[in-house]
């Protein structure tokens, strides 16, 4: 019995073990900040990491962190991503921002709790992932200690996401569709990566990991109450007559009587979305309204 | 036989039975009446939005009538929020239970809607209607983000 034990306790503590990449995993790129702050806009960085009400003289757009994040497993206080040295980013290297983006996991290499999206910032390439860093670094730096998460048994349940990761992480890298149009891929790229739709628009596992199976059919809201729309059919179901529709929907909601896409939170997100360049906005368009 | 206790109690029954479907029908027509006013307000905005996107020209009587019954539909307004229309067994509400527990919030954003609404009836021509359809799309859109659930 207790060899039994011993062996369960060795299996869960190898299959959690913290993965993460290596300096030979970082690809030789010369940062374009430009791209890293339109990534950053479409990622809506800033809906989880603006500042907390204990931030004075600090812009809502400055992702200084610790704004409460309340969801099921307890409050969140995600971090600030200024480039502070002691509260922010300021120390990060090119490795330990990859591996928080890619790999889910801290500089201590601690795993991430996955309310922050890596499930799909593991789809981006690289090179964008430090084009973010780069537009991050030119932010002021705010010194900003945010509060501890508050959740339960927290370096167990921490310790127990390399056990999820181990089952439903699906690192796998975007790969375009030579059959689909160039708008078409870009749009796919931004939903799957840096927009990271499916982490609300998909439906969850009983091991709470995105349905790929059913991607996009819609999924339980993070907040722990109501369910997030589907994306498919959008079409069919007529909610939008074509893309055109819905690049103005994106880009004007409810001020052209749009009223779909407020609620939930999705506003915000809209907003975001609306920020992208327009080629950006008709693609994300474009793949969408593939969806059947 | 029945005797006379067990008549009262199926008198009784029956009072509460009736009274509290009678509590609950309340509650309903509330959700009705005010699901009724925002059926409404989306018809005025099939009316307006295609004018102000160039589809259709500017028809101040079509406006005026959109809007004049936008203001009918929704006259109860005050009287749409009742505590007993929070959440309902027979009716789907989109209502978010934010609106009780944020009452002033709530009133606030609908007073910034009626701001808006009253200023866009109040407006003569083209020029002054495109001006003005803006601010009022976008008070829907003030407590749609924070008042309603998603829609699917």
């Amino acid at each position: 019995m207790a060899l039994l034990v011993a062996l369960g306790l060795f299996a869960f503590w190898e299959a959690s073990a913290p993965q993460p990449l290596t300096v030979a995993d970082i690809p030789e790129h010369t940062a374009n900040v430009e791209n890293g702050k339109l990534l950053y806009n479409i990622g809506g960085c800033i809906s989880c990491h603006a500042p907390g009400p204990n931030v004075k003289n600090v812009g809502a757009d400055v992702p200084a962190g610790g704004k409460p994040l309340v969801t099921p497993i307890g409050t969140l206080y995600p971090p600030n991503l200024t480039p502070d040295r002691e509260t922010g980013l300021g120390y990060w290297t090119d490795l330990n921002f990859i591996n928080a983006m890619q790999e889910g996991l801290g500089p201590r290499d601690e795993h991430l709790i996955p309310a922050f999206p890596y499930t799909s910032y593991t789809h981006m390439s690289g090179e964008d992932v430090l084009d973010i860093k780069a537009y991050l670094a030119t932010f002021a730096p705010v010194k900003n200690a945010v509060k501890r998460h508050e959740i339960w048994f927290e370096p167990v349940v921490r310790r127990g996401l390399g056990l999820w990761k181990w089952v439903g992480f699906d690192r796998t890298l975007w790969q375009a569709d030579s059959t689909q149009t160039a708008s078409w891929n870009r749009g796919s790229y931004l939903v799957h990566g840096p927009g990271h739709c499916g982490e609300c628009h998909t439906p969850r596992t009983l091991l709470r990991s995105s349905d790929t199976a059913r991607m996009f059919a819609g999924g339980p809201h993070p907040q722990g109450r109501g369910m997030v729309p589907s994306l498919r059919g959008l079409l069919a179901r007529g909610r939008y007559k074509d893309a055109a529709d819905l690049v103005l929907a994106f880009k004007n909601g409810e001020e052209l009587g749009y009223d779909k896409m407020s609620s939930g939170g999705m506003g915000e997100v809209r907003r975001n979305i609306a920020m992208l360049p327009d080629a950006d906005v008709a693609a994300i368009a474009d793949y969408v309204l593939s969806l059947k | 036989m029945i005797s006379k206790f067990s008549l009262g109690i199926l008198a009784t029954a029956v009072t509460l039975v009736l009274g509290s479907s009678l509590v609950f029908a309340g509650g309903d027509d509330t959700i009705k009446a005010r699901q009724a006013c925002m059926k409404a307000n989306g018809a005025g905005m099939g009316v307006m939005v295609p004018i102000i996107k160039g589809e259709k020209p500017y028809d101040a009587a079509a406006v005026g009538a959109a809007l004049g019954a936008m203001d009918k539909a929704c006259a109860d307004w005050a009287n749409f929020w009742s505590a007993d229309s929070m959440n309902s067994t027979t009716l789907k509400t989109h209502a978010l239970d934010a609106i009780w527990k944020d009452p002033k919030g709530f009133e606030a954003a609908g007073g910034t809607y009626y701001t808006a609404f009253t200023a866009l009836k109040a407006t003569k021509d083209e020029a002054g209607f495109k001006a003005a359809f803006g601010d009022l799309g976008k008070s829907c859109g003030g407590c749609h983000e924070k008042f309603r659930g998603p829609m699917q």
